[in-house]
């Protein structure tokens, strides 16, 4: 029996708001990303509150949210509502440094220009999509349902072998602290030091603009990336969790 | 059209991160408190870190504490 005094109210499409004497005292919103999945999010300063909101929200489609791995209130709201972990990602500071890369032999690193990084990028795509499949991959590299996916190639540094682009790696500096937002290479050439090259580089190049480090983050899954960012000397400042309540599963 | 209990966003600067995903917050007026981010913003994985300049909405239930619901672009 529910004798809590607010309500719920689907105030637009994508936002609901629990109300108490004409009084906002929660509000849910729910994005849907380029890939297609839709995250929510609940602000309120009431365990009660969320958990209504939350079962208000609930739809016939699987639901999205993250969470800090030590929110432990939060976690609980979010579990109580149905939601459980799907993926976690290891939270990285990456000191920046002057290196002197050690590039494979045969292999330039360089800035990119479209075409042949669309090239890469779509067969990084396709060897994931018949490989490690993309529940293990992060948010940026889910198949894009908006037509063409937009690339900006000033944000990437490439692995160049026989003209032909073999690994990249891309790194949004909009903020104080940059961040690191993909590392991949093309399978073939793997496990030959090209990702440490490619991120040896930039972190380099970051140095020199002033940058004493970046950001990074990586699935707890990937053994090979957790290796890479530790060799470089990367501190490990947290976890996120990324949480999914499947349809018929709101509490 | 129905109001937001408590309604108080001061602007501050994030002097600390803490554990369990917590900041000090120093507001402008000196008063520190302990702020959580909005889910908006960790669900957008917008990091804040020391020094960021950021808005936070203060507990109608409690003036110590905060969510930060926005960063500034310093």
């Amino acid at each position: 029996m529910d004798t809590l005094p607010f309500t719920i109210s689907r105030v637009a499409d994508n936002q609901w708001h629990a109300i108490e004497n004409d009084l906002v005292v929660g509000r849910g919103h729910a994005a849907r990303r380029l890939d297609g999945r839709t995250f929510l999010s609940i602000d309120t300063w009431r365990d009660a509150v969320f958990g209504r909101l939350a079962a208000a929200m609930a739809t016939d489609q699987p639901q999205y949210t993250v969470v800090d791995e030590t929110d432990h209130n939060l976690m609980t709201n979010w579990v109580l509502a149905g939601f459980t972990t799907s993926r976690r990602e290891a939270e990285f500071v990456v000191p920046t440094a002057p290196t002197r890369a050690t590039v494979p032999s045969g292999v330039t690193i360089t800035t990119a220009t479209e075409t042949p990084l669309r090239e890469l990028d779509q067969a990084i795509r396709d060897e994931i999509e018949s490989t490690v499949g993309w529940h293990t991959m992060p948010a940026e590299v889910l198949p894009w349902q908006g037509g063409t996916r937009p690339i900006d190639p000033s944000n990437y540094t490439v692995a160049v072998r026989d003209d032909r682009y073999v690994g990249l790696v891309r790194v949004a500096t909009m903020t104080r602290r940059p961040r690191i937002g993909l590392v991949a290479v093309l399978a073939a050439e793997q496990r030959h030091g090209i990702g440490r090259a490619l991120l040896d580089h930039v972190l380099d190049g970051l140095h020199s603009w002033g940058f004493e480090a970046a950001t990074a983050e990586v699935d707890e899954t990937n053994t090979a990336a957790l290796a890479l960012f530790e060799g470089l000397g990367a501190r490990r400042t947290g976890s996120s969790l990324e949480l999914v309540r499947r349809p018929g599963k709101a509490a | 059209m129905s109001r937001a209990a408590g309604g108080i966003e001061v602007e501050g600067t994030v002097v600390e991160c803490l554990r369990n995903a917590n900041f000090r917050v120093e507001l402008a007026n000196g008063h520190k408190v302990l702020a959580h981010i909005s889910g908006k913003i960790r669900k957008n994985y917008i990091k804040i870190l020391p020094e960021d300049r950021v808005l936070v909405e203060l507990s109608p239930y409690d003036l110590t504490r905060g969510r930060i619901v926005f960063r500034y672009r310093n």
